[in-house]
């Protein structure tokens, strides 16, 4: 398996991954240090990391999940690779079992790049005006759980994109998919239904009623993992024609 | 000779469409095997099935005597593939697409070193794939194919798309692996110049069926040889090549009398010419002409149903 992950890793390194790993979290933090800019008075760190962390789950999060997803499968379908990976000698679970585990790979390290990058915005922004320095504690580990389980929220999310990208040859399904379910994720924000809607699980992570934030993590991380495990079998075991 | 692929009753069925009907074919250990048809004919199909990419619908396929339903690992541990879509990684060189198939297979570094230089694409693989020449991705995919040093190599169409020198070079290249490599060929093509020069056993798939299969040598040494001639009326020429119980077969140039099994070709074409010339008419050419392979497919393939206007 080591080995398959390293041929993914490889892969994944020469394409355009990283490029948009890097660009999503640091959208979220020019936004934030923009906005410490244009203010005058002192904030409390509280409400620069919870911003940071809600418009990534809210908005850049699913979007990035859709553009990753489609990245990677596009990474075997473009060339027609299939046919070649799939005659090695190798289980064929474990190709798609790795696709998995890079995709999830990269978006936790979206993930912590979204908190750290608006950290250094936030600090690099206090330098050029001084005033506007954060108040009260940064609560660092309260936010990395935060994160940590949006990511657990936002598996059944990336197990469908997943699934779709790797499923059909072209992208635009799986692109349909994902800009579907953000578009209602958005404009179904406050709808009680929503914490079911898998693109709005992880933002849920932020919701002020603990039902929601159960009920979307049990649900995501749950449902997400058995979707994953079902992706695998599903893409294993079918014909690529 | 023990046989390195064998099908036995291989078929497959796309919803009502049968792609491959019941073939049972034999690949000899170190043979380069030719597997002949038109396109549609089910090459591909029963290739992917050799290769565990799709399943029977019914019969079985063995690889090096591994059935490839029951143990598909192991008979791709046996195989090495070149299909026709290469699925090479274009920002990548050709290199690092070996490497990463290398890689997967769990081979030394230095195997990489060894199919370039087989190939003789060690010049080259430091470019990247995306600007190679179609010529050298096939060549790359032989690479790839080779890696590990399998008993059979599986081809699917390995000339398509090149130029003429560079088919000529991929033939010269394919007689040779057997003694290289020692590998088995089993390579599909619907050129019959191209198998007829590398191939030493040949299959013929027609609709789905293997109409023929066998030595290629012996093939055409088993069919009757055929006299061809050009006269200055072919209409009277085949009439009385007919009644002197000839079997015909006239085109635009020249018509192609058939000789029994075991007839002597010179005294066959010694005795028409006289026959001819003693009718009156002007023979501007004659001889006896050994059986080709367009011959034998011809005479074993049949045409493509035409789909008539309601």
């Amino acid at each position: 398996m080591l080995s398959i992950l390293s041929v993914e890793a490889r892969k994944l390194n020469r394409s355009l991954a990283a490029l948009l790993a890097l660009a999503a979290p640091s959208l979220i933090a020019v936004f934030a240090f923009f906005m410490l800019l244009r203010g005058d008075k002192p904030q409390p760190w509280e409400m620069w990391l919870g911003s940071a962390a809600g418009i990534w789950a809210f908005f850049m999060l699913p979007m990035s999940v859709t553009a990753l997803t489609a990245l990677v499968a596009h990474m075997e379908h473009g060339p027609k690779s299939w046919d070649h990976l799939r005659a090695l000698p190798l289980p064929r679970w474990k190709l798609y079992a790795a696709k998995v585990v890079c995709v999830l790979a990269v978006v936790a390290i979206m993930s912590a790049a979204t908190l750290g990058l608006t950290i250094v915005a936030v600090k690099l922004a206090v330098m050029i005006k001084p005033v506007i320095e954060p108040t009260g504690p940064m609560e660092l580990a309260r936010w990395i759980k935060v994160l940590a389980m949006m990511f657990g929220a936002a598996l059944l999310m990336a197990a469908i994109q997943l699934w779709t990208a790797l499923r059909y040859f072209s992208f635009v399904p799986g692109l349909v998919v994902g800009i579907g379910g953000t578009f209602f994720a958005v404009v179904a924000t406050s709808a009680k239904q929503g914490v079911f809607l898998p693109w709005q699980m992880p933002v849920n992570m932020l919701a002020s009623e603990p039902w929601r934030v159960t009920t979307a993590l049990g649900l995501g991380c749950g449902v997400g993992l058995l979707a994953l495990v079902a992706m695998t079998i599903h893409l294993a075991r079918r014909e690529v024609r | 000779m023990a046989a390195a692929i064998e099908t036995h009753h291989l078929s497959r069925r796309f919803k009502d469409h049968l792609a491959v009907d019941a073939v049972s074919m034999t690949v000899p250990d170190k043979a380069v095997y030719g597997f002949l048809g038109r396109n549609g004919a089910g090459k591909t199909t029963t290739l992917k099935m050799l290769l565990g990419l799709i399943a029977p619908t019914s019969g079985a396929a063995r690889v090096a005597g591994v059935d490839v339903a029951r143990d598909r690992l192991a008979a791709a541990r046996r195989t090495g593939a070149l299909l026709e879509a290469h699925g090479f990684y274009g920002n990548l060189s050709g290199r690092e697409n070996l490497d990463l198939t290398r890689t997967l297979l769990g081979l030394p570094k230095t195997e990489i070193d060894r199919v370039l230089e087989v190939v003789e694409m060690t010049d080259n693989a430091g470019r990247r794939v995306s600007d190679y020449s179609l010529g050298m991705r096939q060549r790359l995919g032989l690479a790839r194919a080779m890696l590990g040093a399998p008993p059979v190599l599986i081809l699917d169409e390995p000339t398509n798309g090149l130029d003429p020198d560079g088919i000529a070079d991929m033939r010269r290249f394919l007689r040779a692996l057997p003694e290289r490599t020692g590998a088995t060929v089993l390579l599909s093509s619907h050129l019959l110049g191209e198998i007829e020069q590398t191939a030493t056993h040949i299959g013929i798939l027609s609709h789905g069926q293997l109409v023929l299969e066998g030595e290629l040598d012996r093939l055409k040494a088993d069919l009757a040889p055929e006299v061809v001639f050009q006269t200055d009326d072919q209409t009277r020429a085949a009439a009385l090549a007919s009644a002197r119980g000839f079997t015909l077969e006239v085109t635009e140039d020249e018509t192609v009398a058939r000789l029994k099994p075991g007839e002597d070709a010179r005294a066959a074409a010694a005795a028409l010419n006289r026959a001819l010339i003693e009718t009156g008419l002007n023979v501007f050419a004659i001889g006896p002409r050994a059986r080709s392979l367009e011959g034998i497919y011809r005479e074993v393939s049949q045409p493509q149903p035409r789909l008539e206007a309601a």
